[in-house]
């Protein structure tokens, strides 16, 4: 099981985030915004960030600069409805890059993955 | 076909080095904002070769004091490649800190802090090149060779000898020009080249990347510890990894019989490439028309030379004369003597003084009857009659920088009592 921060603008989203991979035995936080992780981040460190792009304020492009620029180890998977942003370069930084879907398969086995690759628990 | 390919290069110059061992020139100004030549800033041949080339879209990135360079770049180049309806320009580039906090922590890192411009201008190609060389190159040349291999990168390399192997990354090549591998300063047993064991095949700081290769690896190197440096991590990692690496034979565009590029990294190698434009036939040439290079200054009149008093027996005379040098406009040499030296524009030498192999740099003044020899004085430094330098090496290092082979750096706003 590992830290996970789940960055997310849809509340619901988060809700079914927190219980899935709660359920998958992970301890999740949850922040709406990325200025809200990079406060949560202040005061702790997840083992992993679970990052949406498309929010309101300072999107997840923005927010990944900042959280590589504080801890350029942060393992980071970029999560977003638009498979475009795989392209923008901006991107490329991060772990891992899935497409949202109603099914979490992807993205579970992506945070294994990842975690895995970085020696953590899984 | 190929000018599209042109078109869609972006060209990104380093200009952000601190240039720690030219200190103390560059102690007010960044490395490419030297001045070189009389006339030039170092720079200029970097800028020169890009428009000779035909190249069109140019980021300047640079960071310490960058005051100097900044306004050359604006005063004197930028109307040379602006023209935003034919998508040309030159633009300047310093830390945005739109990642981190941190000013550039090695080349590798400068390129990715600019990741947006690149996303932005979404170029095919990029060419990297430093700031801070001397030489003659057409970049077109080496893109279309880049291309036509379809290589991931592609390094300009020239053969050195092998003692400077230890300041150069060197490439291993097939007869393809395929790195095969690549040490970067090597200390001792540096790899030569097949056909001259005297001689190793060097990067110069010169890269032609496929973009995409590009943002890859630098995105990559940020999430390590690394020094974050396109010759010591990324290319070496590229080799490794068996990414497409070539090197491109430099080609010197100088046509002397000897190919020219100078790091003037060194104090010392600043000063033997100034030297080398007073000879009769320099080994750079600045007179070749099919390869302009180009500067920018204000408007000066025209260098003067006054006061021919016939050479007598015994007693100094007053006779203002200048052999086997260069000297820029607006300078006045009035009464005195000027030998084997460069002289920048504005500058103002005095009755009966003597100065020998030397470079005066814009505005110096030398005083009535003082001797100057082996030495550089910078910018607007007035030197004050009868002042001896170069002559005492003990009281020339008490007083200012005295390099291993003995030329001696007047900086700027040196007060004399």
């Amino acid at each position: 099981m590992a830290k996970l921060l789940v960055v997310d603008d849809d509340k619901n989203l988060r809700l079914l985030y927190e219980q899935e991979l709660g359920d998958e035995g992970h301890e999740v936080a949850l922040a709406s915004s990325g200025r809200e992780a990079l406060e949560l981040l202040k005061n702790s460190r997840p083992d992993l960030i679970i990052l949406d792009i498309s929010m309101p304020g300072m999107d997840g492009i923005e927010a990944l600069g900042k959280i590589l620029a504080k801890d350029k180890t942060m393992p980071v998977i970029l999560n977003t409805a638009y498979s475009t942003y795989k392209d923008n370069f901006m991107t490329w930084s991060a772990d891992a890059y899935v497409v949202k879907s109603g099914d979490l398969t992807e993205l579970k086995a992506k945070i294994r993955d990842v975690l895995k690759t970085r020696g953590l628990p899984t | 076909m190929f000018d599209a390919q042109l078109k869609n290069t972006l060209t990104l110059i380093l200009a952000g080095g601190q240039g720690e061992r030219l200190y103390p020139l560059t102690r007010d100004r960044a490395k490419p904002a030297v001045p070189f030549g009389g006339m030039y800033r170092i720079i200029d041949f970097t800028l020169s070769n890009c428009l000779n080339s035909e190249i069109r879209k140019v980021y300047v990135l640079t960071q310490y004091k960058s005051f100097s360079l900044d306004r050359h770049i604006i005063l004197g180049w930028s109307s040379l490649f602006n023209s935003p309806e034919t998508g040309r320009y030159i633009h300047i580039l310093p830390p945005q800190q739109r990642t981190g906090q941190t000013w550039y922590q090695g080349t590798a890192d400068a390129i990715y802090q600019n990741i947006y411009t690149l996303e932005r201008e979404r170029p095919d190609y990029v060419l990297i090149l430093a700031g801070d060389h001397i030489y003659k190159m057409n970049y077109a040349e080496m893109l279309r060779y880049h291309v036509q291999r379809k290589a991931d990168v592609t390094v300009s390399c020239v053969a050195v000898d092998k003692s400077e192997a230890s300041q150069l990354g060197v490439a291993v090549v097939d007869s393809e020009n395929r790195i095969h591998e690549f040490q970067e300063k090597p200390k001792e047993n540096p790899l030569t080249l097949p056909n001259d064991p005297d001689s190793c095949f060097a990067s110069m700081g010169i890269y032609v990347f496929t973009t995409e290769a590009l943002v890859r690896r630098v995105s990559g190197d940020a999430r390590k510890d690394s020094a974050h440096d396109l010759g010591r991590n990324i290319i070496p990692e590229m080799v490794r990894e068996n990414a497409r690496v070539y090197a491109y034979p430099f080609k010197d565009e100088n046509r002397k019989e000897v190919a020219y590029w100078r790091d003037v990294g060194t104090i010392d190698g600043y000063y033997e490439a100034n030297m080398d434009l007073t000879e009769v036939t320099p080994l750079f040439n600045l007179y070749d028309e099919s390869w302009p290079v180009r500067t920018y200054h204000e408007q000066f009149p025209p260098a003067k030379f006054v006061f021919s008093e016939p050479l007598g027996d015994d007693q100094p005379v007053r006779r203002g004369q200048a052999l086997d040098s260069i000297v820029s406009p607006g300078a006045i040499i009035s009464g005195g003597t000027v030998e084997h030296s460069v002289l920048s524009p504005q500058v103002r030498i005095n009755s009966y003084c003597y100065v020998k192999d030397c470079i005066l740099m814009e505005g110096v003044s030398i005083g009535r009857r003082a001797q100057v020899q082996k030495a550089i004085i910078d910018k607007g430094v007035r030197i004050p009659e009868g002042a001896m330098i170069g002559y005492d090496a003990e009281a020339d290092r008490a007083r200012f920088t005295v390099t291993g082979d003995g030329v001696v750096v007047v900086p700027k706003g040196m007060p004399f009592a």
